[in-house]
This record gives structure tokens, C-alpha cells and sequence, in this order.
């Protein structure tokens, strides 16, 4: 009798155990929202366009990376910087043009512009469905963003309409519209390229505020953005006109070096704030580490263009710093260095678009259409803000120089030299001068990269080549 | 048992009373095992009688004894035998060995059986055989080459690290899936977790290789099962205590080749300088041979080995107290390890633990048992990263001319303003030396394993067994930059201090419910048994990081001025498993062997949450045949056995799921896509069909176990890549959706034989070993397509080739007429750098990380109580990428650092042959990624050599001693190997990749923690 009570104990337990246990098997994540509850509410989807921005502060993109970003490989690969020795070498092979598909040279930057691009088609997609009051908003932002992820792309890793005959029709990216991870894109011509991103960026123009809140595009960024394409593409009328509904001035020149120092945000129309608890990140570390008498630079101001400095360009002070390491002296990159106070190295706003592009951009777009007086005018609008006695009167091709010279000047370290360089068919020359603040030291071991070089364009990764049979290589690779 | 029960109650009784008989004969004699050998100490008793004798070390005994009486022999292992005292006056008796005490027991998880009704290709290693092997922290070390078709490869030298195994190759293509599943007394348990179990505690560890048993383990035994078992006490028998006690010093390995010294360095520099390279600003270059300041640097040439390391110490103190009356038995234990690691500066590992194993007979029909392990392991560790932050590397790096302190201009050491010398940042601008002080990061590891099982007997055939064991572990990291440290002053530019902590808690808790029948009628039997089981495993993390810390003596988050980050994660995984295992022998002779076991997992698609893993297999002892007559065969088993297994690791607990998540951008939160729905997500199967053959020979003087395999693995869980254009990379930086994906094998042979070449009285000796002959292939993979392996440097995946092989573009040696390194082109001509063709130029040459032999061999001699023991381990035909090397051997491209002697070797002339190419190339050259430095990873090691003597026990009669045993053992000290540095790798960096994400271990060296050797002094008591 007994053993039966507990043999029906025993079962009662085990099917009591049965019945209890299937349920367990239907788990959710607690640190994730299912994709389907993610994209309902306004607020959602603010959250999800912030989250698209997000992939903006990442290494290889503004956020400085050891490895090649946005932020720095435009002038990295080109003459405003020199390797520093004492560095950490970081960098050597983007520098030194010592790269092929296999190294991958700005790889990373390749699959996290895509990120940034998935995001914003998720958002685009899922907003199909969505008739909250910020929908416009949200769906231009994203679209922006989709164009900026493509421009980025295409100003590394194809030709720019302007640099060559051949250009247009070389080949440019894969241009994303779809959130589908199936996808295996062909590249599209350089012009289908930029054909897209101008459709991207005009249809964003119809749904972006004037003003928006900080770390956000607005309709000043995007003009700023469409101007920039315009210039890159030809259209120079395009371009002025962008440029032209651009409502944010050019910073002051007793603002600029606050500017840098994040005291003023004079000037500036797209940035982001940096600072901890939120992001936390540094993204000066891509210049250099520790402090003004202990500075270890990765890289330098590269002597020639630390000569082009005038002692009464403020851009001098803003964006040059004698810095050395022991006996060691440097002409050290200030832009994204430190804050005033010295502290935190490195933790600095990172800027995206400033106003002074667009008087830049006017400049070269009059300037080809022949209108040297507007294009002068513009040109001032930038000068008589950074010199006390700004250089003037310039025709011709002095002119064209000068408007080249005060873009070079103006946006040293921050990601336009290589594709400005690119763009106007000129070569990269970078005069045998070392790392330290005369002009002597060690030189960067690649100097010259002849017009027409096939390293213009990186070559598209090896790995995005095997994961994409539809892909191709650029010519030369 | 009751036999040596009363065997030992015989022997105490033997020595307490000491009587003599008056009308008495004495007699004498040897006892002997059934092989001749004496055995010491065997009882010799008068039947009915309390008095009696033992057998002293030679196994010659003296007894009185009258006409007529019987004199039972026995000894404990052994049959005993009894004979009537006659006219005789010397008994000379051979014991028999008893049939069930010479059988391993074999330890599934869910059942013992012995190993002569075995089926399954299983290895079992005792307690007895453990406390033979080479001491390490973490158990997982201990079995290289010790467990035929069991790959170990140490992950590096850090105390306390473990290290990778793989059962019967690679089964898996993602991290952490090929690892075999650990299950500590019925709870699972991370590999890394390994090294929280004390050694002294584990009774048996049994790796279950094949289908037949690991099909038993359902979704989670596909790369085989590790069962490791604790220890309990022996009932009727009164307490024994057993200290051991061990204590040794470690240092690193001399490395099989030279750094350059200060003066050859600033040779090297000069003359790359000469042929253009960038030294000009060194030391090299600036100064001239016999200049003073050429002078000043050689007076100060420094060996940064000598400044980094220190030589380590070994301790390890370990008190059991176990014993048992006829209702309870019990087992005690309190350890003390400690290996303070090579590194100066900072304490290595340190483990404290306890257990406590207690079962007893609560009732006629119930039986409880209660098994508590806690541990508390603390670990400093230093940075394993690939820059000078990392200790190893600065030993390699590190110019000799440059010294630990800085200098001022007067030749007098600078000091700081509290009078303290101050530490030479060197070229690469970090003091890591201070920076040990200064950014000190430990862990503290506290791990309580726990089961309770209660065994209900419903009547004789049938029992209920119901089982919950919990695996608990508190996981916690404490990293801090102190203010006014080295890494904070450059980070900072000011005494901040920065400190995180991270805390992990993770449960993996099991309740088993087991119904047992048992049928044991006219030489059949038969055990089935139902499985119904519920695992959880539960994790949770809380991480805080701060910065603002106003001391560098506080260092707890509540003193920090600004939080920085802080946050907390939670994730479940669940499982429900079903199961019917049935064991059937005639005679021991015809065996029989099935399982069925149904699993649910919460984290596969929702159509796929159920899998259904089976095995059959068989066995005949054909030695056991009547008609079978050979009787130098004592065995000889052919067994077969095929199933399927799963596996669902390597995946994350969500991935089935389309997910969004969360994170900061400025104006509040953001929100992106992380995870792709996969609805169809699902178990990857490994399918395995195993042949073997056991046997004994010559009295079992000969014994040898041999298998042959076929695992093939399909639906491999893997990260699907997509196109780079399709952005999918989730916030972990995971690239690709997880999914199942083409099919790989692992085929091979292994081979463990093991002899007495001699068999006497004072003299043993007996040689060993095992091998297994890999073979691994990827047969599928979707649409054909390559894959690129995750986490590695230069792995593809391609169909038809080798599982992990390097892909690479092939190093054709130096133009003799120009010293330009020249490659091969996929085309198979050879080309200059810069003439590479277009497209694609790497290639398979069928280089995989994986040994494709490898096992290890003893040597073991004994002679009246001395004992010299080697054991070696092995490996051949994998090859290591090594990066270490290629940095000393920069050619000029790293002529800031340190590099090796034969850097010197480079192309000077036309004609020079044998050499390394010229650095005026190196630039070029060294942007084909190339294998140049891809190398054979063969050695044979030495991994222990032990001299040993046991006292015997006429010694310890007058003593309170039991037995005693002392030992001194050398670890490591003979390595053969052509490659170049150590052979033994395992992480290339830790914080490249590291332990549990490492698909390719073995793939490249990267300055991780080097492996050391040890000389140990030891001693084992019991009373």
C-alpha cells in the first residue's frame, strides 16, 4: 500500500513537472523591444531617428578611430598631415597609400555608412504605416542621412563626377533603399550615384525644420549637403543655389577658436555633443594622445600647410598648437585636441557641417561660372572672418587658387582635402618635410601620388567582393 | 565493499592485538598477485579468529597458526582465498583479481556503468590517475594527451586560465560552440569556469566521445560530454585524513631564439637608415660607434625580461576528511591554491574551496545525497592586448639601450617631486611598468556548485531518482585607472581616475527527474531509464563605470564624482528534455545500447524549438566466448554505435527574434534594428558513427583501446554573412544573421595502448600513450559560396577544404638578384609585390589551425617505492601565423622596436641566397598579406617529469601515518619544436579576440601570456 502512495507521489510530481515546464520555452529578451513594438509611437520613432545619428559618433565614422574614419582619413590620405614618429603608427598604410582589397583600407567605415544607411531605411519603411505629427520630419532626416551614408561612400571609394572625363560613368556605390538583409546590390554609375543622393537630399529638403534640436540636421544641413553634391557633380548653379538657402552665417573671427574649444557654437550647423554620461567618447584621440608637453601625435600638421598659416589668420591659433614630447617640438593638430581647459583630451564636439562651406562652395561654383565677382564675394565672407588684413582683389586663376587655398585652410582636418584634391585633378604632393615643428624629422615614407592614380579611389574591401558576387572592384585592384 | 571493509577493520585489529598461541606452527610464505607481483600489506588472517598478519613490502608473511585452522588471504582489489594449514609450513598464495573491482566505471552523467559492458567510445580517468598527472589551476589542462581523440590546447600561460578541448576535431564554425560540454556532479559549467574546481575534489572525470553516449546530453552533447564527478567518502570506514601539499617556482619558457642586445640594435638601426629607412631620429643613427653618448647607452643596455617578469611561486595546501559508517558517507575539503604568475608587480591567481559531499540511507527504500562546492578565486590581470600596455610585448619591443628609469641630463636618475624614480615611458611612450602599479584589474571569481538527489527504491526492479544541481557563479571584474596613474595622466592630462565594475551573475540550474528500471534474470540485463528534465540558465550583469576619484586608495564607485556609464543586462535560456536510455547485456557478452531524447530551447525559431536526438549501438566480447580459447586474450570488445547529436551554442539567447535595441544619443534615446527575425532557426546536428575495438592482453599485461569516426555536423549555427551593403551588425559588432548553414566533417582514428614492458616484485615499468589521426573537411556550404570565418585573421571557409585553414597569399622567398621578396600569384607564377596580378591571389594550401595528429605518452617506472614518471604531449600538421615573429623580423618596418638577431640576415648582394629580403622593399612587400611567417606548429613537450618516493608501509607501522608520499616534479622543461618561439598557442591576444569568441585557436601569435615552467616540491599524507 505504501509503495503504491509513493509511486503515485512520484508520478504526480513528474507530470506535474511536465505540464509546468513547455511555457518556459517562450522567452523574450529583456535588454531588446521586439522590431514589431519598436516603430509605433512619435516617440519611436524620434527614437529611431536619434538611433540613425547614432551610427554617426562611431569610429570609422566621426567618432576617430585608430584604423581610418570620416573624421580623418580625408586628410590622412592627403598633404595636411604628416606621420608622426613618435606615434603608434596608426594609419601607416591609409597614409602612405600602401593598401590593397585584401588590406581593406577604410573597411570598417565601408560597413558602418551602411549601418547608418539600413537604419534609415528601416525608419523609412516602417513610417509607410506611421501618421504621427513628426513623420515629415523623421522621414527627411532619415533620407538625409541615407544621402550623407552614400556621398561618404562614394567620395572614397569611386570617382567624382568633376575628377575626370571618365568619371560618370565609372562605377560609383550600391545605393540602398530597402531595409532587407538579402540584399546583394550591384554598383550603380558614378552620375546614377549622385543622381540619388540629390533625390534623397531634395526629397529630405520638404520635410526638414529650419531648426532642429542640437545633434539633429536641419534644413541648413541639408542645403549644405545638396550644395556640396552639386559642387562635386558640376552643377554649379545647383550648388550656389543650395549654398544660398543656407541661412546660418560664418562664425566670427573672435569665435573661431572658441569654436574648436566647444565655447561657441558660432558657425557651426550640424555637430554633436560628446560628452558623458551620453556618448562619452574622444574623438581627438585620431590626431594625438595626452597632453600639450607630453603630446604623442599620431599625426601632425604636415610643414607646408602649417606654412600657409598667415599670424593674422586666427585659423592659426584655432586649429594649429606647438605641443611637444620632451625635447621633441610639433606643429600638433588643435582641432579636436582638448577643450580650454586642457583636460580630458580629446573630448571635443565633433563638428559635421559648418557655414563657411557654402560661401566656399559659392565661391568655386561662381568662380567656374565665370562670375569672379561673386565668387570674390563669397570668398570674403569667409577671409574678412578669419584675417585681420584678409588677402583680396584675386582674378583668375589667383582667384581660383586663393578659393582653393582658403578651403584647404579652412577645413584642414576635417574630412574634405582628399576628395577636394581629387575632385580638381591635382596631385598629392607632400615636400619631403618631417614630422617636427621646422619641417625636419622623419617624413612620411609615400610622398607623391601622381593624378590619375588608381589610389584615388580605395579599393572596395575584399570581403564585401566575396560576400557580394554582384559587386565590382575599382579599376586597378 | 563489505570485503575491504573488513579487510581494514581486520588489518586494525592486526595491529592493536598482538597474540600468540602456545601450541602453534609457524608458517610462511608470499602473497602474490595473479602476474607474480608481491603484494605488500595483504591481510593474512586465521578464519574465525581475530588474529592474523599482513604481508610485508616484499609480500612475505609469518604467521602461527595450528593444524587444521584456514588462513584467509585477501587484499583489497582482490579475491580472496582461503587454505587449510596442513603438514605444510610455507603457503605460498596468488590472488585473483576480483572481476568488479579491476572494471572502470564509467560515468555518463545519467548512469554508471563498467567499462566492460561499455558501447561507447568513452575515456575515464580516476582520481588515482589524476593525482599522477601535471598540476594546473584549471582541470581542462590536465588532460592533454592524456584521453585519446581529446585535443587540449592551453590558451596561454596566465594562472588559472584554461584551456580550448576539442573532442574529436571541430564541430562547430562559430566561438564557443565547439567546446565540449562540462557537467560538474549533474550542472553544466562554462569552460572558463573550469579552473573554480580544485583539483583534489574530482573523483573521475569521464569524456563521452561518441554518439552512443552523448546522445544521452541531446541538444547540447554534440562536440562530446565531460563529466566530472566529486568526490564522496567510502561507507564502514572511519575517517581519513589526506593533506597534500605542493609548492614549487614558475618562469617563462626560454624563448628558441635571440633579441637583438642595445649594441646590435643600434647597429641594425644604422644600417637600415643606410638603406633609407625611417630611423634617422634613433639612437642608431644620432649617435656614432664610440661616440661617449654611444657608450652612455650601452652602459645602460637593460633586458626587459629581466625588468618585466619575476620568477613565480606555486602553492597549493589541500585537507580531505573522508569516511563513512553502513548509513552515511561523507567527504570534506578545504583547498589553497596560489601561482602568483611571471609577471613582477602584480599577484597572479588565488583559489580558496571547500566541499562538502554527505548521502546516507534515510530509510530502507530512500537514499539523499547533498554534494556543496564553493570556491572564490581572485586573478589580477594584466592587459593582453596588442600594444605596450601588455608586458610581453614591451619584452619584445622594448629596445635593450632604453632603460627602466629615466635619466636626468647629469647621469643621475630623475626623480619625481616625491623623491621617486621615475619610469622610462620608452619609444612607445607608455610606462608599463608603472602602469602595473597604477591600472591594477583583478577578478573575483565566486563559483558554489550544488546538488541534491534523492533515490527512491519502488521496489526491487524499479527506483525514481530526482536531481537538482545548480551551478552558481559570481563574476566579477574590477578594472581601475588610478588618479595620477600612468594611463590617467595621458588619458586625462590630469588625476582623474577612471573604474569599472562589472559584475556577473549567472545560474544554471537543472531539476532531473529519472524513473530506473532494472532487470537482471538469468544472465540478462537490462537498465531502462526515463528522463524528464528542466534546465535554466539565467544571467544577469550590472556594470558601473566612474570617473573623479579623489584617492587612488578609494576605489569603490560610491567615491566618484561622475558617473560615466552604468548599466544592467538579463537574458534566460530554457530547456525541456525528454529521454528513454536503455542498456541491455547478455553475459557480458552481447551489449546493447539505446537512447532517445527529445529537447526544447528557447532560443530557436518558433517552429523549430524541438529537436529529437537518438543512438543505437553494440558490442560483442568475443573473449568471453566459450568457444573463444586464447588465453593470452583476457579481452577483446568490437563495439559500433551511431546517433545524432545537437548543439545550440554559438548563437545568442534572441537571435530567432526580430529585435530593436537601445541606446544614448544626444536628446534622449536611440533606437536601431539589432537583430533580424530567423523564425527558422534550429539545432545544428552532428551525426556520428564510431567503430572500436578494446582489448587485453597477456594478463592484461597489454591494454589498448582503438576507434574510428565519422562526425558530420549539418545546419551549422552560424552568423549567415550578407552583403556588407545590407548593414546588418548588431550592437555586440556581430556581423550577419544567424542561421544554419552547409555541412563540415570530422573523420579520424585513435589509438591508446598502454604496456607493463616489466612486471616483477620491486620493479614496474610501463609505457603509454594515445593518437588521434584527424581529418576535417567542409563539404557544404550555401550556394557554394566562401565563407569568412568570424573572429579570426585569415580564415575562409571553402567546400572541399580543411575546417580553420589559413588563406593566404603564398611567400615565394627573395630574388636573389634584386632581395625583393617575391610571391606567387594565384596563377602559380611568381611575381614581385607591386606585378601581383589583378583579383584574387590568396589560396588554400591546406594549412588549418588544427593538429591533425596529436595525443601524448608516459613513461612510468617503479621500484620498491621510487617512482620517475615523464609524460609527454604532442602535436603535428597545424600551422600558426606567427605575427611575433614578423615584428622581429620587420625587415626595418618596425625599426623603433626591438627585433631578433637574425633580422640582420637581409639581402645585401646579387646572389646572396637564404636570407630575408631587402629592406628597401619592405614597404611594398609587406602590404601582400602573405605567408611568409605561417609556420609548422609541431613539438613534443615534455609537459611533466616526476621522481617520487612512497614509503612503505613497514615504515609508517609505528607512526600514526597511513601512507606518504613525497615528490618533486619539473613541468615544461624539454620542448622539441621548429618553430619559431613557443609552439604552444592558443589566444593570439586576448582583447583581439578572446577566449570565448576564438573559432581558430592556434591561428596567430600575438604576445599573449607566454607558458611557463615549474619545479614543484611535493608531499601527500594520509592518517
Amino acid at each position: 500500500m505504501k509503495k503504491i502512495i509513493y509511486k503515485i507521489a512520484v508520478l504526480t510530481l513528474i507530470i506535474g513537472g511536465f505540464t509546468s515546464c513547455d511555457s518556459e520555452l517562450e522567452q523574450i529578451p529583456f535588454d531588446a523591444l521586439a522590431t514589431s513594438q519598436a516603430y509605433i509611437t512619435a516617440t519611436d520613432f524620434e527614437n529611431a531617428t536619434r538611433g540613425i545619428y547614432s551610427t554617426l559618433t562611431n569610429g570609422s565614422l566621426y567618432g576617430g578611430s585608430d584604423a581610418g574614419g570620416m573624421l580623418d582619413a580625408p586628410d590622412v590620405l592627403a598633404d595636411n598631415v604628416t606621420l608622426a614618429s613618435k606615434g603608434r603608427n596608426s594609419r601607416f598604410s591609409l597614409h602612405n597609400w600602401q593598401y590593397s582589397a585584401s588590406t581593406e583600407p577604410m573597411g570598417s567605415f565601408y560597413e558602418r555608412s551602411y549601418q547608418m544607411i539600413l537604419r534609415a531605411n528601416t525608419l523609412i519603411e516602417k513610417s509607410v504605416d506611421f501618421e504621427g505629427t513628426n513623420k515629415d520630419k523623421v522621414v527627411a532626416e532619415a533620407k538625409a542621412l541615407r544621402a550623407l551614408g552614400h556621398l561618404n561612400l562614394a567620395t572614397f571609394f569611386a570617382k567624382i563626377p568633376t575628377q575626370s572625363a571618365d568619371a560618370n560613368g565609372s562605377p560609383g556605390v550600391a545605393y540602398v533603399t530597402t531595409a532587407d538583409f538579402s540584399i546583394e546590390p550591384a554598383r550603380l554609375t558614378v552620375a546614377e550615384t549622385y543622381n540619388m543622393i540629390v533625390q534623397d537630399l531634395t526629397d529630405a529638403l520638404t520635410g526638414i525644420p529650419a531648426t532642429n534640436d542640437p545633434g539633429r540636421l536641419n534644413a541648413d544641413g541639408v542645403n549644405t549637403l545638396l550644395s556640396r553634391t552639386y559642387l562635386y557633380m558640376g552643377q554649379w548653379q545647383n550648388a550656389i543655389n543650395a549654398a544660398n538657402a543656407v541661412t546660418k552665417t560664418v562664425a566670427a573671427r573672435n569665435n573661431v577658436v572658441g569654436v574648436w574649444e566647444d565655447s561657441s557654437k558660432d558657425g557651426v550647423i550640424f555637430w554633436i555633443d560628446v560628452d558623458p554620461p551620453g556618448l562619452d567618447i574622444t574623438p581627438g584621440v585620431t590626431w594625438s594622445q595626452f597632453g600639450i608637453n607630453t603630446l604623442v601625435p599620431e599625426y601632425v600638421v604636415s610643414y607646408p600647410l602649417f606654412q600657409l598659416f598667415e599670424d593674422d589668420d586666427i585659423r592659426k591659433d584655432a586649429y594649429t598648437l606647438q605641443a611637444r614630447n620632451g625635447p621633441t617640438q610639433y606643429n600638433a593638430i588643435k582641432k579636436l585636441f582638448a577643450r580650454a581647459d586642457g583636460q580630458f583630451p580629446g573630448r571635443v564636439d565633433i563638428k559635421i557641417l559648418r557655414a563657411a562651406e557654402s560661401k566656399l562652395n559659392i565661391a568655386e561654383a561662381q568662380y567656374n561660372l565665370g562670375n569672379e565677382g561673386a565668387a570674390r564675394a563669397a570668398l570674403d565672407e569667409v577671409r574678412t572672418k578669419r584675417y585681420t588684413a584678409p588677402p583680396s582683389g584675386e582674378t583668375g586663376t589667383a582667384l581660383r587658387d586663393a578659393i582653393r587655398l582658403e578651403r584647404r585652410l579652412e577645413f584642414a582636418f576635417e574630412s574634405q582635402r582628399f576628395f577636394d584634391l581629387k575632385r580638381w585633378s591635382l596631385p598629392i604632393e607632400r615636400g619631403g618635410f618631417g614630422d617636427l615643428n621646422d619641417g625636419t624629422g622623419v617624413p612620411s615614407t609615400g610622398q607623391n601620388m601622381a593624378v590619375g592614380s588608381k589610389l584615388f579611389q580605395l579599393p572596395i574591401p575584399q570581403t564585401a567582393l566575396d560576400l557580394n558576387p554582384n559587386l565590382q572592384q575599382n579599376s586597378g585592384y | 565493499m563489505r570485503t575491504k571493509f573488513s579487510g581494514i577493520l581486520t588489518l586494525m585489529l592486526a595491529l592493536v592485538v598482538q597474540l600468540t598461541f602456545a601450541q602453534q606452527k609457524t608458517i610462511t610464505g608470499t602473497v602474490t598477485d595473479d602476474t607474480g607481483l608481491p603484494l605488500p600489506g595483504a591481510n593474512v588472517i586465521i578464519k574465525g579468529t581475530s588474529s592474523g598478519t599482513q604481508s610485508d613490502f616484499d609480500g612475505n608473511y609469518s604467521i602461527s597458526a595450528n593444524v587444521g585452522q584456514t588462513l584467509v588471504f585477501s587484499y583489497v582489489g582482490f579475491d580472496a582465498s582461503e587454505v587449510k594449514v596442513g603438514a605444510q609450513n610455507t603457503i605460498n598464495v596468488s590472488l585473483q583479481q576480483d572481476a568488479a573491482a579491476l572494471e572502470e566505471v564509467v560515468v555518463t552523467g545519467y548512469s554508471t556503468r563498467n567499462q566492460t559492458v561499455q558501447t561507447s567510445a568513452v575515456v575515464s580517468i580516476s582520481a588515482s590517475e589524476l593525482s599522477q598527472m601535471a598540476p594546473t589551476t584549471s582541470i581542462d589542462n590536465m588532460l592533454q594527451g592524456k584521453a585519446a581523440g581529446v585535443q587540449v590546447t592551453a590558451a596561454n600561460g596566465k594562472p588559472g586560465q584554461g584551456a580550448f578541448v576539442r573532442i574529436r576535431g571541430t564541430g562547430s564554425l562559430v566561438a564557443g560552440a565547439s567546446s565540449p560540454l562540462y557537467i560538474v556532479d549533474g550542472a553544466p559549467i562554462r569552460e572558463e569556469d573550469l579552473a573554480s574546481i580544485p583539483n583534489e575534489d574530482i573523483e573521475n572525470i569521464t569524456i563521452l566521445k561518441d554518439a552512443a553516449t552523448t546522445a544521452r546530453y541531446g541538444s547540447r552533447g554534440a562536440n562530446g560530454v565531460v563529466v566530472i564527478t566529486t568526490k564522496n567518502g567510502n561507507r564502514n570506514k572511519d575517517a581519513v585524513i589526506r593533506y597534500s601539499s605542493r609548492y614549487g617556482t614558475t618562469s617563462m619558457i626560454e624563448p628558441n631564439f635571440t633579441l637583438m642586445n642595445a649594441a646590435q640594435k643600434l647597429q641594425y638601426e644604422a644600417e637600415i637608415y643606410a638603406l633609407g629607412g625611417p630611423a634617422g631620429s634613433l639612437p642608431g643613427v644620432q649617435t656614432t660607434p664610440g661616440s661617449p653618448e654611444r657608450a652612455l647607452l650601452l652602459s645602460r643596455e637593460t633586458d626587459w625580461a629581466d625588468v618585466m617578469l619575476k620568477d613565480g611561486i606555486i602553492q597549493n595546501n589541500n585537507v580531505s576528511i573522508s569516511g563513512g559508517s553502513d548509513r552515511v558517507d561523507y567527504y570534506f575539503s578545504v583547498s589553497h591554491d596560489k601561482n602568483s604568475g611571471i609577471i613582477d608587480k602584480i599577484d597572479g591567481f588565488e583559489r580558496l574551496g571547500s566541499r562538502l559531499n554527505v548521502n546516507f540511507d534515510a530509510k530502507e527504500w530512500l537514499t539523499m545525497g547533498v554534494n556543496v562546492g564553493y570556491s572564490r578565486s581572485t586573478s589580477d590581470e594584466p592587459r593582453d592586448r596588442n600594444n605596450t600596455q601588455n608586458p610581453f610585448q614591451v619584452i619584445y619591443v622594448t629596445n635593450h639601450y632604453e632603460t627602466e628609469y629615466l635619466y636626468a641630463e647629469d647621469g643621475s636618475l630623475l626623480l619625481d617631486d616625491n623623491g621617486n624614480p621615475v619610469y622610462n615611458p620608452t619609444h612607445r611612450n607608455f610606462a608599463t611598468r608603472g602602469a602595473l602599479e597604477t591600472e591594477p584589474s583583478t577578478d573575483i571569481d565566486q563559483v558554489t556548485l550544488a546538488s541534491v538527489d534523492a533515490l527512491v527504491k519502488l521496489s526491487k526492479n524499479w527506483s525514481y531518482n530526482f536531481n537538482t544541481s545548480v551551478n552558481h557563479g559570481l563574476i566579477r571584474r574590477e578594472s581601475y585607472s588610478k588618479p595620477g596613474g600612468i594611463l590617467d595622466i595621458i588619458l586625462n592630462n590630469a588625476p582623474v581616475g577612471n573604474k569599472f565594475d562589472d559584475q556577473q551573475d549567472r545560474l544554471d540550474l537543472t531539476i532531473s527527474n529519472r524513473l530506473n528500471y532494472n532487470l537482471l534474470l538469468n544472465n540478462h540485463n537490462l537498465n531502462v531509464m526515463g528522463l524528464y528534465e528542466y534546465n535554466l540558465n539565467e544571467f544577469y550583469r550590472t556594470f558601473v563605470r566612474s570617473t573623479g576619484f579623489p584617492s587612488p586608495l578609494l576605489s569603490t564607485q560610491i567615491s566618484a564624482a561622475d558617473l560615466n556609464d552604468g548599466f544592467t543586462n538579463r537574458s534566460r535560456l530554457t530547456l525541456v528534455s525528454y529521454g528513454v536510455f536503455a542498456d541491455y547485456d547478455y553475459k557480458e557478452k552481447y551489449l546493447l545500447s539505446g537512447s532517445i531524447r527529445r529537447d526544447g530551447s528557447s532560443n530557436f525559431g518558433d517552429d523549430y524549438k524541438y529537436g529529437t536526438f537518438w543512438s543505437g549501438s553494440l558490442g560483442w566480447n568475443i573473449a568471453k566466448e566459450d568457444f573463444f580459447g586464447v588465453d593470452a586474450i583476457n579481452d577483446l570488445k568490437i563495439r559500433a554505435a551511431y546517433g545524432s547529436v545537437g548543439n545550440r551554442n554559438g548563437i545568442k539567447r534572441y537571435d530567432s527574434q526580430a529585435t530593436n535595441a537601445f541606446g544614448f544619443y544626444p536628446g534622449g534615446s536611440s533606437s536601431y534594428p539589432a537583430t533580424v527575425a530567423n523564425p527558422n532557426l534550429k539545432w545544428e546536428t552532428t551525426t556520428t558513427a564510431n567503430v572500436g575495438l578494446e582489448f587485453n592482453l597477456f594478463n592484461k599485461r597489454l591494454r589498448g583501446v582503438a576507434d574510428y569516426f565519422v562526425r558530420t555536423t549539418s545546419d551549422l549555427l552560424f552568423n549567415i554573412p550578407t552583403a556588407w551593403e545590407a548593414g546588418i551588425i548588431d550592437p555586440d559588432g556581430r556581423r550577419g544573421v544567424p542561421g544554419n548553414l552547409g555541412k563540415i566533417e570530422n573523420r579520424g582514428a585513435e589509438i591508446s595502448l598502454q604496456g607493463d614492458i616489466v612486471r616483477t616484485n620491486d620493479f614496474t615499468w610501463t609505457l603509454g600513450g594515445n593518437i588521434i589521426f584527424l581529418d576535417t573537411e567542409v563539404l557544404e556550404l550555401p550556394g557554394g559560396d566562401d565563407v569568412p570565418a568570424p573572429t579570426t585573421f585569415n580564415i575562409l571557409y571553402r567546400e572541399g577544404q580543411k575546417i580553420n585553414e589559413h588563406y593566404l597569399v603564398r611567400y615565394a622567398g627573395v630574388d636573389p638578384g634584386t632581395g625583393k621578396s617575391l610571391f606567387l600569384g594565384a596563377d602559380g607564377n611568381t611575381y614581385f609585390a607591386e606585378d601581383l596580378p589583378e583579383g584574387e591571389n590568396r589560396v588554400f594550401q591546406g594549412k588549418s589551425t588544427i593538429a591533425d595528429k596529436e595525443g601524448g605518452f608516459f613513461t612510468n617506472l617503479n621500484y620498491k617505492g621510487f617512482g620517475l614518471r615523464a609524460d609527454f604531449v604532442f602535436k603535428a600538421g597545424n600551422w600558426i601565423n606567427n605575427y611575433v615573429r614578423s615584428n622581429a623580423e620587420s625587415d626595418g618596418q618596425a625599426i623603433t622596436d626591438n627585433q631578433a638577431v637574425t633580422a640582420f640576415n637581409y639581402w645585401q648582394q646579387p646572389g646572396d641566397t637564404d636570407v630575408l629580403p631587402s629592406p628597401i622593399y619592405a614597404a611594398v612587400d609587406q602590404s601582400i598579406n602573405s605567408d611568409r611567417f605561417l609556420e609548422k606548429g609541431d613539438y613534443i613537450r615534455m609537459r611533466n617529469i616526476t621522481l617520487s618516493y612512497t614509503f612503505p608501509s613497514q615504515y609508517l607501522d609505528k607512526t600514526p601515518l597511513q601512507s606518504l608520499r613525497i615528490y618533486a616534479q619539473g613541468q615544461n622543461l624539454l620542448t622539441f619544436t621548429d618553430f619559431w618561439g613557443d609552439p604552444e598557442v592558443g589566444i593570439s591576444s586576448g582583447e583581439t579576440i578572446n577566449f570565448a569568441d576564438s573559432v581558430a585557436p592556434g591561428e596567430a601569435t600575438l604576445y599573449s601570456y607566454p607558458n611557463v615552467k615549474s619545479f614543484q616540491f611535493g608531499l601527500d599524507v594520509s592518517f
